[in-house]
C-alpha cells in the first residue's frame, strides 16, 4: 500500500477538540537539580549537556525572572543574600538597573528516549527553565511565575504549563518579520 | 496516467469547511476539485515518479555541502555574504530538516523532468496529505472506485513518524502570515499532527514574534526555542530582525540552508553537477551577456513563487508572462518542457519529500502552461 494506514485530525476537527479540551492537564515528567554537577552525577545526561542546559536555564533567567526597582523588596521576597542584578538588555548600555532572585536550581524535559530515566507520564521534552526558592518556603522550587514545582532534585511530575514560564519584565520589540509579505501582497508558500 | 470523469461527493464542501478546509474555493473558482482524477499504474508512480524523487533529493542534499564551502556559488544564488556562516553553521550543525516538494513534468511516459524544487515552503500538505486521502476512501466505499484503488500518498504517517524520531523543542511554534489562510491550512495540519504526537505546539503569527535579549520571543515574552515558520528565508534575512537570527538560540524548520534549494540558482548548479541526468531539464544562470529570451526556453528568478514573474517562449514562438513581485532578483534560465494536456488542461506533479523519503504526489491542473497559487487540485488513484 502506497498510502497513509491512517488520517486522524485531532485540532482541526471541531468535534475532536471539543473533547480534547474536556481533559485535564495530564503531568509531563521533568528533571529537576541545583546545578550541572548533580545533574551529572544523578542522571544519565553527560557533564557537557548538563552545563550546556545550566547555562540555557541562567539565560532564560535573566528574561523570566521577576524584575525589582530595590535591592530590598527583592530580598523580602527571595531573601537576604538572593538577589543579584539583572544584566543589562540589548537595548541598554550600562546596567539594567532592576534586582532579580539568584537560580536555585533548574528543570528540563529531557525523557526522549525510552531507555531514559521517565516514567510513566508523556514525554517530557522542554528547555531548561530556571527555578528559584522564596524566602518563606525556602525549601519548595518554584517556577518565575512562583509555581511550586518540587521539594526534591531530580525526577518530578509537573504540568506542561508550569514547563513555559511568561515572562515578568522585559523590553521587547515586535514586528520585525512579515513586512516582504505584505508588501509583496502574494502568498508566501508555493 | 489517464484522467478520468467521476461524480463528486455530494457533501465534501460542508465536510471541507467542518476541518477547516475553507479555502477549497478561491475567487469563485474551484480550487479542490474532484469532478476528474488522475489514475496511474503501480510502475508509473514507483519508477518513473518516486525513485526519482529520491535519487533527486539525495543529488541536491549533497549539492548543499559543496555550495556552503563556495563563495562563487554562494554570490549565483544571491545569498548576502553575512549569512554565509550562519547557513553553513545551521548545516554543520545538522539541524532537522523536514519536508520538501518537487515539481515535474510527466506524461506518463519517459522520465519525469525536474522544474523547481519547493523546499523551504511548500504548502498543499493538507490537501494532499488528509483530503485527498479522505476523498478516496469515501469514493471505495460508495463503489465509485474499486475496492483496489490505492494512492501514492504517505504524507501523515511519515510527517507523524519524523514528529516522534526527531527531538524538538518544547513548546515548538508553528507560524506564518497571519492572513493567508492557504498557508495556514498547511501549517494547521503540521500542528495537528505533531500534536498527535505529544508534542506541545503554538501557534504565532509570524508579524506577532517578538525580540528580546537577542532571543525570539512569544507574545508572553517566552524565549521561542523552535520554530516552524511558513515564510521564506529569503524574506526573514532581509527584514529588521535579521540581525537578531543570528544572535538566537531558536531552531529553524526548515533551516536556513534550505534557501539553497528553493533558490531556482539550484537548478542550473544541478545541471552543471549532473549533465544531462535523465529527470533534469538544462539550465543555466542568467547574465549580462544573456541574449534575449528565445522559443523553448523559459526564464525564471531566483526566488520566486506560484509562478510569479516566470516568463517563456513556446516552440511555437507564443510567449507567456506572469506578472508578479519577484522582480528584484537574479534570473535563470531552463529548457521549456510543457506540461502534458489533459483535456483543456495542463498538468503538474508534485512529489513530496519527508526527511529522506518520497511520501506521495499532488496534482495541479491549469489553464495554462504556468501552474500557478489558484491552480485546480485534483486527487489522483493507482490502479493496475
Amino acid at each position: 500500500m502506497k498510502r497513509s494506514k491512517k488520517v486522524t485530525l485531532l485540532l482541526m476537527a471541531p468535534l475532536a477538540s471539543l473533547i480534547l479540551t474536556g481533559c485535564a492537564e495530564q503531568p509531563v515528567d521533568a528533571l529537576v537539580f541545583n546545578n550541572p554537577d548533580e545533574c551529572a552525577s544523578a542522571s544519565s545526561l553527560s557533564p557537557e549537556q548538563c552545563k550546556a542546559d545550566y547555562e540555557q536555564a541562567k539565560k532564560v533567567s535573566a528574561t523570566v525572572a521577576p524584575k525589582y526597582a530595590d535591592k530590598s523588596a527583592c530580598e523580602a521576597d527571595f531573601g537576604v543574600g538572593k538577589c543579584e542584578t539583572a544584566p543589562a538588555t540589548q537595548q541598554q548600555s550600562s546596567g539594567s538597573g532592576f534586582f532579580m532572585p539568584m537560580m536555585m536550581g533548574y528543570m528540563m524535559g529531557k525523557m526522549f528516549n525510552s531507555g531514559g530515566v521517565g516514567g510513566g507520564n508523556m514525554r517530557g521534552n522542554f528547555a531548561p527553565e530556571p527555578l528559584y526558592k522564596s524566602r518563606d518556603d525556602s525549601s519548595t522550587f518554584r517556577t518565575a511565575n512562583n509555581a511550586p514545582v518540587s521539594r526534591n532534585t531530580g525526577l518530578v511530575s509537573v504540568k506542561p504549563s508550569m514547563t513555559r514560564t511568561q515572562a515578568t519584565s522585559s523590553v521587547t520589540r515586535r514586528g520585525g518579520f512579515g513586512a516582504q509579505a505584505a508588501a509583496r501582497s502574494s502568498m508566501t508558500g508555493g | 496516467m489517464q484522467r478520468i470523469a467521476i461524480e463528486p461527493r455530494a457533501h465534501w464542501r460542508d465536510y471541507a469547511e467542518s476541518v477547516g478546509f475553507n479555502f477549497h474555493t478561491i475567487d469563485h473558482k474551484p480550487y479542490w476539485d474532484e469532478t476528474a482524477y488522475y489514475q496511474f499504474s503501480l510502475q508509473q508512480i514507483e519508477h518513473d515518479l518516486e525513485t526519482p524523487t529520491e535519487e533527486l533529493h539525495a543529488m541536491a542534499i549533497d549539492l548543499v555541502a559543496d555550495i556552503i564551502k563556495d563563495e562563487q556559488k554562494l554570490q549565483q544564488l544571491g545569498i548576502p555574504e553575512n549569512f554565509w556562516n550562519y547557513l553553513a553553521s545551521t548545516w554543520t550543525k545538522g539541524d532537522p530538516y523536514l519536508y520538501g516538494r518537487m515539481d515535474f513534468v510527466y506524461d506518463g511516459n519517459g522520465p519525469a523532468k525536474l522544474l523547481e524544487l519547493n523546499y523551504d515552503t511548500p504548502t498543499a500538505l493538507f490537501e494532499t496529505g488528509f483530503f485527498q486521502w479522505i476523498w478516496l476512501e469515501e469514493q471505495r466505499q460508495q463503489g465509485k472506485l474499486p475496492h483496489g484503488a490505492d494512492q501514492f500518498n504517505s504524507l501523515q504517517d511519515k510527517l507523524e513518524h519524523a514528529f516522534r524520531e526527531i527531538n524538538f523543542p518544547q513548546p515548538f511554534y508553528f507560524s506564518s502570515v497571519a492572513k493567508h489562510s492557504e498557508d495556514k491550512g498547511t501549517v494547521s495540519y503540521l500542528m495537528d499532527i505533531a500534536h498527535q504526537t505529544g508534542m506541545d505546539v503554538r501557534y504565532i503569527a509570524i508579524e506577532d514574534i517578538g525580540e528580546a535579549d537577542g532571543q525570539f520571543v512569544d507574545l508572553g515574552g517566552y524565549p521561542i526555542q523552535g520554530l516552524f515558520k511558513l515564510y521564506p528565508w529569503e524574506f526573514l534575512i532581509h527584514e529588521d530582525f535579521s540581525a537578531v537570527i543570528k544572535t538566537s538560540n531558536t531552531v529553524w524548520l526548515e533551516p536556513s540552508w534550505k534557501l539553497l534549494l528553493s533558490n531556482k540558482g539550484i537548478l542550473p548548479l544541478l545541471w552543471e553537477k549532473y549533465p544531462n541526468h535523465p529527470n533534469l531539464l538544462p539550465s543555466f544562470f542568467e547574465t549580462s551577456s544573456s541574449e534575449p529570451l528565445t522559443a523553448g526556453w523559459v526564464r525564471k528568478p531566483l526566488f520566486s513563487r506560484e509562478g510569479a514573474n516566470i516568463e517563456l517562449i513556446t516552440d511555437a514562438g507564443e510567449r507567456l508572462h506572469v506578472p508578479g513581485p519577484y522582480d528584484d532578483a537574479k534570473y535563470i534560465r531552463q529548457v521549456l518542457q510543457p506540461l502534458p494536456r489533459f483535456g483543456e488542461s495542463y498538468t503538474l506533479i508534485g512529489s513530496w519529500v519527508v526527511r529522506d523519503e518520497a511520501a506521495g504526489i499532488c496534482i495541479r491542473e491549469d489553464d495554462s502552461l504556468i501552474t500557478k497559487n489558484s491552480s485546480r487540485f485534483v486527487p489522483h488513484i493507482i490502479l493496475d
